[in-house]
């Protein structure tokens, strides 16, 4: 008896200290409202009680105990959604570059999981698991606008499975809006090991993939008649495919080039997958494969640019590379006119605003501005079956909203609230671009920017750019050799020394480097650590 | 000549605007005229015309007449001679080796093909209309392979030969035992590490085939309750124990090669070409015993320790006993040049011209078993020619049209016609500020030379390899 008292007064507390941080009610008067879903309301109120929209229209007046902003000269969006992204995940641990790195990987392996595979080909890794939820590493996404965001691991064949969270809430469990969203595929190998090519990378995803539609077999034929068989062994991998090959949840995979794309629509019709492309940068000239394959696409807005320095020694680049990224800007456009499911990405873009700018791009390459906002507010939320509670901003839905001054796809504009699960968030204005972070000489350092380098690889030296982009201690961008072009991870400045890795393919394998290096003025030197040594490399900045 | 041009422009106009694609099999009529036809397999024809329809070799003889909606071409002056076949490339492949495994049979080269890749149409500017794309050589057993033709420009499922028999590459020598990969401390050395080894892991291969097989025949007859499981790596194996696939095994002694013929004499079966096989003059009538072809180049050795016991007298000798000899590139550079090849085989020992014009064309279609539908000039077969501006085994010669299935994929004027039009695209296009080099004021972006590194059989993942 005094236990249901209790029970009940904890729940009273509980109700009490829910309403007291979801109570607050809001209302933004006189704004324009782009509902996205219904027509654009031209000066209307919407009402935020409790995490959703209580109330949305032209005549519709502000509760009495609402918090009142007026909008006049402000449009209110659905809150913006970026549909791939590795917020709230630690980068892996990874085995370091030098030698033993492969014995080091398999006992990372053997250490780190019961699963039969190694790491990289575990398609049962969640997000939703290891999601950490500390509010402020969203604060750059939700001042560029966006409330909520796909996130996924960023190694292996298996990227492992999404989550779609709203960027704030302080729990991976509030922020959860939906768990597993998806399966991600990458094309890639896995460093040291099988499969190590994109060769193998195809037939261990097939093995695995007709091992799981075994295991599922084998354990009905088991739980119908045990006697007789030996019971099937538990597997974690095999039985985190089995929703995949049942279709139902999608398989996104990462492809941005026309083959890559081409690859990812035969091998998800092989097991009757339900697709998703990532990337998608090349779908504009296979828009009819696309449609034919009843795929949706998450294209990545981070638009190619040539990021490499002039070499005198050096042939022109290809006339494929050239098109390609003159094409990019209109694949939006034909995604569009093909009807084909889209939605925008990040796509590891380091600044979100950039986002908006290629948008703008896409825009005058013939998308329709609805169509652009659609791909980053409903898109989204239809493609991964969540737009009955979010992407648009109707009566019931999630108080996800972004309140914008100015033109969203115009230079001018300020991202002035943004709503997320109703909690209210006013960004500042953006603190000044760190000017570096010399170490008190008077002319401070900036490791950011192109440079032009020489890797003293005994008997053959080897030349290469480093183009970086720096924001505050994160170091960004790409390392370019004779060995092709990869990303830079894991980028961190400290003073003016930095560190990076990177991986490159070499005879059939990929080998992880560990790239450190100072900057002085104009010049920069350090050494690479790979499994076949290390190497030291110096170099000059390209102005 | 007119037609030529208009021809050529249509070409431009399908080259430029790849998006509208050709159907898949090329209808109507193509009429070559009055042509010095070198048909690989009835001799050389003067003065002869050749009507293709509907991608077919119709008529082979003087004065044919062709339909109203025929292409005509005057090839007056000019050879034809059949599309030259690769029996060994690893081109328009984005990857070449699986090397973490000593069997990797599981893998496909049809899972990588890159149809864009712009080696294709060099293959095609120097005659070839075929190849077979193997899987590297680092494993004693690797990848399936596939035998394309080079329809450039053409969606990737279009490169497959239809009902081209399957292939699988074998290796035996210094790549599968990886004598020179560096293994560094805490790195577990590959198995196998010696010749001995690789042969053992062949045979150990084919009797888990062999136990696969008996399963799977037991499950289908209802001796066991349990499907087994359905294994990747060895159903390709089996299929060569059941004949259905082509083994093309690359290595270099006589030893191990002759070791390999008595292992596929021990579980049953024939193996489809010894790749390389710059010892295969050694034990010719063992070869031609076998059944197997012998695919080599010419006059390249000394390139590793294994390569060295070589003759250009090679592909003469293997010819002299009846052996299948077929000449391949191994390279995306020498493919353009197969032709000079089979010339050289005329000068080192004397091989007739017909043989010698067979090693790159008709005998490389047999071991890639589809030496039925292509390799010759002769009725009924694919419309797969190329026209030479004089004698092919010339060193003046150059190929002035290449056709596959009677639809032109390579046509030089108009590729002179195209290039002002290309170089300002190009103009154009390196204006835009996402080609331009930051930093660099406009100056014409450039990348880093690709190096050339011989050929790509031990290649890694970054395409080029040292050795082959």
């Amino acid at each position: 008896m005094k236990l249901k008292l209790f029970v009940i007064a904890l729940a009273a507390i509980g109700l009490l200290s829910a309403t007291s941080v979801l109570g607050q009610s809001y209302a933004i008067t006189n704004a324009r409202i782009v509902t996205v879903s219904g027509a654009t309301i031209d000066r209307g109120t919407v009402v935020v009680r409790d995490g959703l929209i209580e109330a949305v229209g032209a005549n519709v007046s502000a509760p009495a105990d609402a918090k009142i902003f007026d909008g006049a000269g402000l449009t209110v969006y659905p809150g913006f959604f970026d549909s791939l992204t590795n917020l709230g995940l630690a980068a892996p641990p990874r085995p370091a570059g030098g030698p033993g790195a492969q014995a080091a990987a398999q006992q990372q392996t053997a250490q780190a999981s019961t699963s039969n595979y190694p790491v990289g080909l575990r398609p049962e890794d969640a997000a939703g698991d290891q999601i950490n939820a500390a509010e402020a590493q969203y604060e750059s996404a939700r001042n560029a606008g966006f409330t909520t965001a796909l996130t996924v691991g960023r190694t292996g064949i298996f990227n492992g499975q999404s989550a779609i969270v709203n960027l704030a809430g302080g729990s991976a469990s509030a922020m959860i809006v939906k768990s597993p969203a998806a399966l991600h595929i990458s094309f890639t190998g896995i460093p040291g090991q099988y499969p190590g090519s994109l060769l193998g990378m195809f037939s261990a995803t097939r093995q695995m993939f007709y091992d799981a539609r075994r295991h599922q077999e084998l354990q009905k034929m088991y739980a119908e008649n045990p006697r007789g068989m030996r019971r099937p062994e538990a597997d974690r991998s095999l039985e985190a495919l089995i929703p995949a090959l049942n279709r139902e949840i999608p398989v996104v995979f990462n492809a941005n080039s026309e083959i890559e794309i081409i690859r990812a629509i035969d091998l998800a019709r092989e097991f009757n997958l339900r697709l998703i492309i990532a990337g998608g940068q090349g779908a504009g000239g296979i828009v009819d494969r696309l449609k034919k394959a009843d795929a949706s696409v998450l294209l990545s807005m981070n638009f190619p640019k040539r990021t490499t320095a002039s070499s005198p020694d050096a042939d022109p680049e290809s006339l494929e590379v050239l098109r390609f990224r003159a094409e990019v800007p209109k694949t939006a456009a034909k995604l569009a006119q093909g009807g084909i499911p889209f939605a925008f990405q990040s796509g590891a873009l380091t600044n979100l605003n950039d986002l908006s700018a290629n948008a703008a791009l896409a825009i005058q390459n013939g998308l329709t501005a609805d169509a652009a906002i659609r791909a980053m507010t409903l898109a989204p939320a239809e493609i991964f079956g969540i737009s009955d509670r979010t992407g648009s901003i109707e009566t019931g839905k999630i108080a996800n909203l972004t309140v914008v001054r100015g033109d969203i796809f115009g230079k001018e504009k300020t991202i002035t609230h943004v709503f997320v699960d109703g909690k209210l968030f006013e960004p500042k204005a953006p603190p000044a671009r760190p000017a570096g972070t010399g170490g008190g000489t008077g002319t401070p350092t900036t490791v950011g920017g192109n440079w032009s380098i020489t890797i003293d690889v005994p008997g053959q030296p080897l030349s290469g750019t480093l183009n970086f982009t720096q924001q505050a201690g994160v170091l960004t961008g790409q390392l370019t050799t004779q060995l092709g072009t990869t990303p830079i991870r894991d980028g961190r400045v400290t003073g003016n020394s930095f560190s990076f890795t990177a991986t490159v393919q070499f005879g059939g394998v990929a080998l992880d480097l560990n790239v450190n290096g100072t900057v002085t003025g104009d010049k920069v030197s350090g050494t690479i650590d790979s499994p076949q040594g290390t190497v030291p490399f110096s170099g000059t900045r390209v102005p | 000549m007119r037609l030529l041009k208009l021809l050529s422009l249509f070409f431009v106009a399908i080259f430029c605007f790849g998006s509208e694609r050709a159907a898949a099999q090329m209808q109507g009529e193509v009429l070559i005229r009055n042509a010095t036809v070198m048909t690989a397999s009835r001799g050389n024809l003067q003065n002869t015309d050749i009507l293709i329809r509907d991608g077919k070799i119709q008529r082979i003889g003087r004065n044919i007449s062709a339909g109203s909606g025929a292409s005509v071409i005057d090839a007056t002056g000019k050879y034809v001679t059949p599309g030259i076949i690769d029996a060994h490339s690893h081109t328009m492949m984005n990857a070449v080796n699986e090397g973490t495994l000593s069997v990797t049979s599981m893998t496909r080269i049809r899972d990588v093909l890159d149809p864009g890749n712009i080696a294709i149409y060099r293959g095609l500017a120097g005659g070839v209309t075929a190849a077979l794309l193997l899987h590297g050589s680092a494993n004693a057993i690797g990848g399936q392979s596939v035998t394309v033709k080079f329809k450039y420009g053409k969606p990737v499922e279009d490169f497959p030969v239809a009902g081209a028999p399957e292939g699988i590459k074998f290796a035996m020598g210094e790549n599968p035992k990886r004598s020179s990969q560096v293994f560094q401390a805490g790195q577990t050395p590959r198995y196998p590490r010696t010749r001995m080894g690789v042969l053992e892991v062949m045979r150990d291969a084919f009797r888990r085939a062999q136990d696969y097989k008996r399963a799977w025949d037991d499950f289908r007859a209802k001796k066991t309750r349990v499907p087994p499981r359905r294994d990747l790596e060895l159903e390709p194996i089996v299929e060569i124990l059941e004949g259905k696939r082509i083994v093309h095994a690359h290595g270099y002694r006589s030893d191990e090669q002759l070791n390999l013929l008595l292992l596929a004499d021990e579980f049953g079966f024939k193996v489809g070409t010894l790749q390389h096989g710059l010892e295969a003059y050694k034990f010719a009538p063992e070869i031609a015993k076998h059944g197997a072809g012998v695919s080599i180049f010419v006059d390249s050795w000394s390139y590793k320790i294994e390569a060295y016991d070589n003759t250009p007298y090679n592909a003469y000798i293997l010819w002299k006993n009846g052996v299948n000899v077929s000449i391949n590139s191994d390279s995306n550079e020498r493919m353009r040049r197969l032709n000079l090849d089979a010339a050289k085989v005329m000068k080192y020992g004397g091989v007739p011209e017909q043989d010698a014009l067979k090693m790159i064309t008709l005998n490389p279609a047999i071991q890639l078993g589809i030496g039925n539908r292509t390799g010759s000039i002769d009725q009924g077969k694919d419309g797969d020619i190329v026209i030479w501006s004089e004698h092919p085994f010339s060193p003046y010669a150059h190929v002035e049209m290449t056709m596959i299935e009677g639809e032109i994929f390579f046509d030089r004027s108009a590729d002179i016609a195209r290039r002002d039009a290309l170089q300002k695209e190009r103009e154009e296009l390196e204006r835009l500020d996402v080609n331009r080099a930051p930093g660099s004021g406009g100056t014409p972006p450039r990348i880093p030379a690709e190096r050339i590194r011989g050929d790509l059989d031990d290649a890694d993942d970054i395409g080029g390899g040292q050795r082959r």
